[in-house]
């Protein structure tokens, strides 16, 4: 990788950490957004869609309802496409998804910790707060979005310096490489037909989604 | 009163920078009603009051949590009693949490990374997701402002509007739309991320029909798929360890 890439590649990785929870949840945190655009930055889009699609499979089994802890696929799929990138993708495919699921579940323990620091600041403006005391509420959100920016900064350089690391490794091998690409797959699979079961929850729309998969394996016949 | 909309608004789009276990939302949401609050000063005893009131415990979706803004917003404008504030607050927090979440995180939001899957499978991409993102911001931000103006319109009595609204319909009409598009995406990543892999269509057919299998086995003790994979592949690890 070269100098500018990275550099790109943790300033996009920071706003989609951003974009999880705190600014917009406009998208840009969903793998395949954040995956596609990390390929189109290194120059390799279809390695971006690939692994940033595969994750999506895993991310589509997230409610992130209430204060329910969930994982931080942005910044992981940004490293897991700068590991696969510019690498034959049915052997690459696994590795990259491996790392994207661990960096993701971090990402998802740095929210809890970011939720602490911002309980703690509360704490000790609480009594000021609850006088109505003017520029308390702001002085808190300012401190939240700040720590969050270091947060997601955090998840992109850590995830970035663990694909340095593991591309001075030697390669995982080929086949190795193939058996894990359809673990991936196979349990983005378990995650996406799992997610997509509880979420229709009601027998009409499991009509609905047998519909859609009966439409879709027409279509797939008929191409 | 305009600007001061539009300034809730933007601060409606950082909505969860504060989010804490204790009060939720409750820091963002007084953050976004500070504009609104303006005209009843900076320091009279009612602004207090009020800005007291709008950092109290609060939750529901952040895309129509504008709803609650608005209406907590006009209802301290209107001079309201402090107590039927509160109250508004509590009985606005279930419902917008549960609407919202249903129609945007359960409906719209797999619905179109579904479309976007498929069109990823026929090599279309990088268009679909700039697509999808744009198209869904501005979405985002139409139903935020929506909410922002309903709430400053009706106050106390937007409980009502909202009942009245097509809300309900559309998230109704969301989520069977995200089951059926979900449904039609299942074949189509199938076909690009094995046929890709260079596995055969019947395998496929078995991965997919496996996978059905197990959510079905599993839909009321869901299993963690990334634990699931994460612990085949340190098996696949330790397994073929020092193989060519």
């Amino acid at each position: 990788m070269s100098e500018l890439p990275v550099l790109a590649l943790i300033i996009w990785g920071t706003i989609v950490g951003l974009d999880l929870a705190s600014v917009l949840q406009g998208l840009l945190s969903r793998p395949l957004v954040a995956g596609g655009i990390a390929g189109w930055i290194i120059g390799d889009p279809v390695a971006g869609l690939t692994i940033g699609g595969t994750l999506e499979l895993f991310a589509l089994d997230v409610l992130p309802v209430g204060s329910a802890r969930y994982p931080d696929y942005g910044a992981a799929t940004v490293a897991a496409v700068a590991l696969g990138a510019w690498q034959a993708w049915p052997s690459a495919l696994g590795p990259s998804v491996l790392l994207g699921l661990v960096l993701g579940q971090l990402g998802g323990w740095a929210i809890v910790a970011h939720r602490r620091v911002n309980a703690k600041a509360l704490a000790s403006l609480a009594p000021r707060l609850d006088r109505g005391d003017p520029g308390v509420a702001a002085r808190l959100h300012l401190l939240g979005l700040s720590s969050d920016l270091a947060r997601s900064a955090t998840l992109a350089v850590l995830g970035l310096g663990a694909v340095g690391l593991l591309l001075r490794l030697p390669p995982v091998a080929l086949a190795t490489g193939h058996v894990l690409t359809l673990i991936v797959v196979a349990g983005g699979f378990v995650a996406l037909v799992g997610g997509a079961l509880r979420r229709a929850g009601t027998a009409r729309r499991m009509l609905w989604l047998a519909g859609g998969l009966g439409l879709g394996l027409l279509s797939l016949g008929l191409r | 009163m305009r600007i001061g909309r539009l300034r809730a608004l933007i601060r409606l789009l950082s909505l969860q920078a504060s989010y804490t276990y204790e009060r939720l939302q409750g820091v963002g949401i007084a953050v976004a009603q500070e504009p609104l609050l303006e005209p009843l000063g900076k320091d009279s005893e009612r602004a207090r009051a009020a800005r007291a009131r709008s950092a109290q415990y609060f939750n529901a979706h952040p895309f129509l949590a504008g709803i609650a803004v608005g209406a907590l917003s006009r209802a301290e404008l209107d001079g309201e009693e402090g107590n039927r504030i509160l109250r508004l607050r509590a009985a606005l927090s279930g419902p917008l949490g549960a609407l919202g979440d249903q129609l945007f995180w359960a409906g719209i939001v797999p619905a179109l990374m579904g479309l976007a899957l498929v069109a990823a499978a026929h090599g279309r991409g990088l268009e679909a997701v700039l697509g999808v993102v744009i198209g869904y911001n501005v979405c985002r931000i139409l139903v935020t402002g929506w909410g922002l103006r309903l709430g400053l319109t009706h106050g106390l009595g937007v409980a009502h509007e909202i009942a009245q609204s097509r809300l309900r319909e559309i998230t109704t009409g969301a989520g069977a739309l995200a089951a059926f598009v979900i449904g039609g995406a299942i074949p189509w990543i199938a076909l690009w991320l094995l046929q890709g892999a260079g596995q055969s269509r019947l395998f496929m057919v078995g991965l997919v029909a496996g996978s059905v299998g197990l959510g079905v086995l599993t839909r009321r003790r869901p299993l963690s798929a990334p634990a699931l994979t994460l612990g085949a592949a340190a098996v696949t690890l330790v397994w073929r360890w020092g193989s060519p």
